[in-house]
């Protein structure tokens, strides 16, 4: 297992998620763009972003903790499986992903949907 | 000068000189070769495929033939968790023409003979093929029936399981093991004395069964015994320490030096060969691991050791860097045939088939192969639902761990993700030999 590079783990993925790879990379390229033209729109209209920002970090930070629970489950494993602090540490870097998901999703709402409408989303 | 011995001249010698001890595995690279040679690959399970893969991409001229009845592909590592219940058939069972490349020739028949003083195999359909270069990638044979009073349609009936003989045995072993602490009694777990696939397994489902029964909480209604075919549980000796206190402090009694011979279904007794003489042990429930050999037409041939521990089983002769026959020069054996020390893992595999290829791209490309197999393998020894330990070693038996962060010995579930979700993809990527 040492000969573990970019290109191998890439394979390794492909086979492990099939379609759903692309899907993920299709997603992450969506919420980028999302957050990317929400920097751009409060920007352009001068609107603080300490708000959207905050809310998102919080979201992120919550949903990781929440999946950092679950993702045991995932592996067929029970919630109390985390015993050591390596396992603890991979359980958190997985859940990042739903983690930064969610936070790049609400960032990216609350940046480009007006007040309002935002909150009601988020 | 034949055709064979053009194609093999100037670089087989080096090869067969030697090649420098710090060189490893690791060396390997991808190069390529314009050699128009015929190369016949004998199985389509792991090692033949991704041998095939390999061998297609780097040698884009050469005439590849794999020949293998089987339809089928099946993730042996998964049997485990066919078997504790948590994976159904259906994941660890494939096609393998979804994992055939393109531009290899796949004859669907078995190899009946191999022939290698003349170059060539003969199919179970009658075809004789000439090859240039042969890789033997057969597997083994499950011999149950060396087991007196066994047979492989006996597993899922009478309190008797064994993961090895495919996923639906694997399923009706899962079902004998809750029934088995439903009902309580004694339970016999062991292995063969030979050399043996995933010598881990039988550990593993022994840690399974205790594992269950804990957490149905009926671990008071059955006892568990392992029988160890000598004086240790595991070859390697720090893994043999730690698997033998975690037995003791599981309640996993330990009969060394047992080695089953003979089942009596009906009144549910074990007759193992022991050196005071057989001994019959009563039971409720056993997970048989039967003596494995090479296959008939392996067995039969000129191509297995002459001599040595490995001889009596039909694997075959081969140098253990590189896999080469010593006596057929033009021969390869790679995956469970393979007469080498531990080899008969997927992970063996995974580094064994690389190191042929790129020696046998060097030499058909003139250069010196230099590619040396270290004895790599790999057991992600499950202790449980949860978790596992993800033990790495090599000829030697010393712990080699890939990653610097996950100890071998201890009981970690990051060693069980590896195990849970990795592995298949992994598995999968090696087939296509793009790992």
């Amino acid at each position: 297992m040492n000969d573990f590079n970019p290109v191998t783990l890439f394979f390794i993925l492909s086979e492990s998620i099939g379609a759903w790879l692309w899907v993920l990379v299709a997603l992450a390229a969506v919420l980028l763009a999302g957050i990317l033209a929400g920097i751009m729109k409060l920007r352009s209209t001068g609107m603080p972003a300490r708000r959207p920002l905050v809310t998102a970090l919080l979201t992120g930070l919550v949903t990781t903790v929440v999946f950092t629970f679950l993702v045991p489950i995932w592996t067929l494993a029970g919630p109390g499986a985390l015993g050591a602090p390596i396992d603890i540490l991979f359980a958190v870097l997985i859940a990042l992903i739903p983690g930064g998901v969610a936070a790049a999703a609400v960032f990216a709402i609350m940046a480009l949907v007006p007040n309002r409408r935002a909150a009601a989303i988020a | 000068m034949n055709r064979r011995k053009f194609l093999i001249a100037g670089s087989g010698a080096a090869l067969l000189a030697g090649v420098p001890a710090s060189l490893t595995v690791t060396q390997a690279r991808a190069q390529t070769s314009d050699t128009r040679a015929h190369i016949v690959i004998a199985g389509a399970g792991a090692a033949g495929l991704a041998l095939a893969s390999r061998l297609r991409r780097s040698m884009s001229n050469a005439t590849i033939t794999i020949i293998d009845a089987k339809k089928e592909h099946h993730f042996q590592p998964g049997f485990t968790l066919v078997g504790a219940g948590i994976w159904s058939p259906a994941q660890v069972t494939e096609r393998n023409v979804d994992y055939m490349p393109r531009g290899i020739e796949w004859i669907e028949a078995a190899v009946a003979e191999f022939d290698p003083e003349a170059n060539a195999v003969v199919t179970t359909t009658g075809q004789r093929i000439d090859y240039d270069f042969l890789m033997v990638a057969t597997g083994l044979k499950l011999d149950y029936e060396a087991i007196e009073g066994m047979d492989a349609s006996l597993i899922g009936r009478d309190g008797i399981a064994s993961i090895y003989a495919g996923p639906e045995q694997a399923k009706s072993s899962a079902t004998a093991i809750d029934r088995f602490i439903e009902t309580g009694g004694v339970g016999l777990f062991g292995r063969p004395a030979g050399e043996m696939k995933c010598a881990g397994a039988p550990l593993k489902i022994t840690f399974i069964t205790d594992d269950k029964a804990r957490s149905k909480g009926r671990r008071g209604a059955v006892e568990l015994i392992y029988n160890a075919h000598n004086p240790a549980v595991f070859a390697v000796a720090p893994v043999n320490d730690k698997v033998k206190e975690m037995f003791a402090a599981r309640d996993i009694a330990v009969n060394y030096s047992h080695v089953l011979k003979a089942i009596d279904p009906g009144a549910k007794q074990a007759t193992y060969a022991t050196e005071a003489g057989d001994v019959t042990l009563d039971y409720d429930f056993i997970h048989v691991v039967p003596p494995m050999r090479a296959p008939d037409a392996v067995k039969n041939s000129p191509l297995p050791w002459q001599e040595g521990a490995l001889a009596a089983d039909g694997w075959i002769e081969a140098d253990k860097a590189t896999l080469r026959h010593p006596r057929y020069a033009n021969v390869f054996s790679v995956g469970d045939i393979a007469g080498v020390p531990r080899g008969k893992t997927a992970a063996s595999v995974k580094w064994q088939v690389p190191v042929v290829v790129d020696n046998l791209v060097a030499e058909t490309a003139g250069r010196t192969p230099q590619a040396i197999y270290n004895g790599y393998t790999s057991c992600p020894m499950v202790t449980g639902i949860g978790k596992a330990m993800l033990i790495e070693f090599d000829y030697d038996g010393n712990l080699i761990p890939s990653f610097p962060f996950i100890d071998p010995l201890k009981e970690l579930w990051v060693s069980w993700l590896i195990e849970e979700k990795g592995l298949l993809g992994a598995y999968r990527a090696m087939l296509r030999g793009r790992a």
